[in-house]
């Protein structure tokens, strides 16, 4: 397994432990790395992204779901979109992969510290967020309340739910789940609000001057939340999204990620909102 | 003080001595007839007085396709970079700008290793051009980034140092070269290509729509672009089981570029061609404020709809509304 050389190019060996179906077409993938990724993992930030290699496939970029376990295993929750996640979907545990990074900027943890932070998902921008909200968790005595609205499409497009809310009853947090349209009954341990996420928001009372905002979501989200949460009377300059691009090489040179003149893949994947304000091509 | 002077009819020994520090390649003219640097496998060949080639010397450095890494048994491996040592002869000062370019992105933050290695192995002569319809270099003649730089001059060539490797070849060709009095320093009209406004792409000018209702998306400005390296990554997995990752030139004018699985952020040519003129004109990150463009003429001269991006910041539009 050992490497000698790592160049930028070069991933980590990594194999795959086990794949846990979310969804129809969402599964987590519990990933392990070899010792020697170890060095570059423990530097983490929640949002950053790592390069995913399968084998014969390729690389694709996925912002980890969960911190990086001190043996360095990752959580890593995929969508069946593409060429390589589809492969991805297709592999048994123990299968090889690889993984290179981590890339980019995250979200900003220290910057948050002593406030109260609210996330809003949407869809599979659970995924990002959910590493930092189990750092939010684990360090929650450094951070204001932790809330967390979660929009998804219908109930069972809805990933984690059994799990946030059992995270909500202990009190970790305060959790507001949302969907679009509800074809099926929603049964008994599960309720949620139907309705899209800014209209969550809009009946949520928060202390807006001092909240630490972080987005993830679909592109369409982005362009109405950010007036909501401006009209909540949150700073732009505290609100945070994680935005999607196609990021190639992770180093900022195959420009396919570039929005305005910024990368996503150096500059971001996580911008603040004051910022993105600059770029038309951003949201 | 004295200055270098190679005499015409001592070129090509000189470029025996050229042979002595690598492969020597050159501008020629290849059978189908088109101007390109390529071997010099016989001096005879040798095509010097050429406009510009048809593709830069950026093949040099950033190949069309290469394997970065080897995966076999599920394991990567990084390729073993095998680059070889070319002098580079007659290259032009927009080219010799576009590889400065080129190693301010590939030799910065995280060198790329495989550019690294090429460029190692690579040594640049350049040589003294005349303008024609199609160019608008800077013109910074002086300080062009290269070994040994030659200025044609009459009956030969006035030889400039720029670097310890052209030190070396200027010793070892010493019985060729003898010292003559400075040439006076010629003048000659240049038009600056001046880092622009970011907010010019969203400009109220016709010519956006124009271009981008006949831009044919061929890409054929950037294909020739000294400056242009966008690549992408793909993995060929091979029968036998492994595979090579390879890095490909990409395009930005093609509407996969922007695309990720289940959308695309640049499907139309308009935002396309706004993307390609941030990237010339304005300059991405960590390199923003600077202009990419080094005046070659050949996106000019290539493209087939007559699409030249720079009549943007030429034609300011009139802000003045008609009256009927």
């Amino acid at each position: 397994m050992s490497q000698t050389s790592h160049g930028i190019h070069t991933p980590f060996a990594a194999t795959l432990l086990e794949r846990r179906d979310l969804s129809a077409d969402t599964a987590l993938f519990k990933v392990a790395p070899e010792k020697a990724a170890l060095p570059a993992l423990s530097r983490f930030v929640p949002g950053q992204f790592v390069q995913l290699s399968v084998p014969g496939s390729g690389e694709v970029p996925i912002s980890p779901a969960d911190l990086p376990n001190e043996d360095g295993t990752l959580e890593l929750c995929v969508r069946r979109v593409g060429h390589v996640t589809g492969h991805l979907h297709h592999l048994p545990a123990g299968s090889k992969l690889a993984l290179r990074g981590p890339f980019g900027t995250g979200f900003p943890i220290r910057e948050m510290a002593g406030h109260p932070v609210l996330l809003l998902a949407g869809g599979l921008g659970i995924a990002p967020l959910r590493s930092l909200l189990f750092h939010l968790i684990r360090h929650s005595k450094e951070f204001g309340e932790i809330t967390l609205m979660y929009g998804a499409r219908q109930p069972k497009l809805m990933l984690f739910r059994e799990e946030l809310s059992a995270l909500a009853a202990q009190g970790k947090l305060r959790l507001y789940l949302t969907v679009d349209f509800a074809p099926e009954q929603p049964s008994g341990t599960f309720s949620c609000t139907l309705g899209l996420l800014p209209d969550l928001l809009k009946g949520f009372s928060f202390d807006a001057k001092r909240t630490y905002v972080a987005v993830c979501g679909p592109p369409p989200l982005y362009r109405c939340l950010a007036v909501e949460l401006e009209d909540a009377g949150v700073e732009a300059r505290q609100i945070f999204l994680s935005l999607e691009r196609r990021m190639r090489c992770g180093v900022g040179r195959c420009c396919h990620c570039a929005l305005g003149q910024k990368l996503c893949c150096t500059d971001g994947p996580v911008f603040r909102l004051d910022e993105l304000k600059q770029i038309p091509e951003a949201l | 003080m004295k200055t270098s002077f190679l005499s015409k009819n001592q070129l090509p020994e000189f470029l025996k001595i050229l042979q002595l520090f690598g492969k020597l390649h050159a501008p020629t003219v290849t059978d189908a007839g088109v101007t390109a640097f390529a071997a010099l496998d016989d001096p005879s060949t040798l095509c010097l007085d050429y406009q510009r080639t048809q593709i830069p010397p950026k093949k040099y450095l950033i190949p069309f396709r290469e394997e970065l890494l080897q995966y076999r048994d599920d394991t990567y491996r990084q390729n073993e970079i095998k680059a070889p040592e070319i002098v580079l002869f007659g290259v032009h000062s927009c080219d010799l700008e576009g590889i400065a370019y080129l190693d301010l992105v590939f030799l910065g933050d995280r060198p790329d290793p495989c550019y690294s290695a090429r460029r190692a192995g690579l040594t640049l002569v350049g040589i003294s051009c005349e303008p024609d319809d199609f160019c608008f270099c800077n013109g910074s003649f002086n300080k062009v980034p290269c070994d040994l730089f030659l200025t044609a001059r009459q009956d030969g060539f006035e030889i400039s140092v720029s670097s310890t490797k052209g030190e070396a070849i200027a010793a070892a060709a010493q019985h060729l070269l003898t010292e003559v009095q400075p040439f006076p320093q010629t003048e000659r009209p240049t038009c600056p290509i001046h880092p622009q406004d970011p907010e010019l792409r969203f400009s109220e000018n016709p010519l956006w729509d124009k271009f981008a209702k006949t831009c044919v998306s061929c890409g054929a400005c950037s294909v020739c672009c000294p400056t242009c390296y966008c690549f992408d990554v793909r993995e060929y997995p091979s029968l036998s089981g492994g595979g090579s990752r390879m890095r490909e030139w990409d395009n930005c004018l093609f509407a996969t570029h922007g695309e990720v699985a289940g959308g695309n952020f640049r499907p139309t040519r308009l935002e396309r061609l706004r993307f390609r003129f941030l990237h010339k004109y304005c300059g991405f990150t960590p390199l923003d404020g600077m202009t990419s463009c080094v005046g070659c003429g050949r996106c000019k001269q290539v493209c087939p709809v007559d699409i030249d991006l720079r009549e943007i910041i030429d034609t300011q539009p009139n802000t003045t509304p008609e009256l009927p």
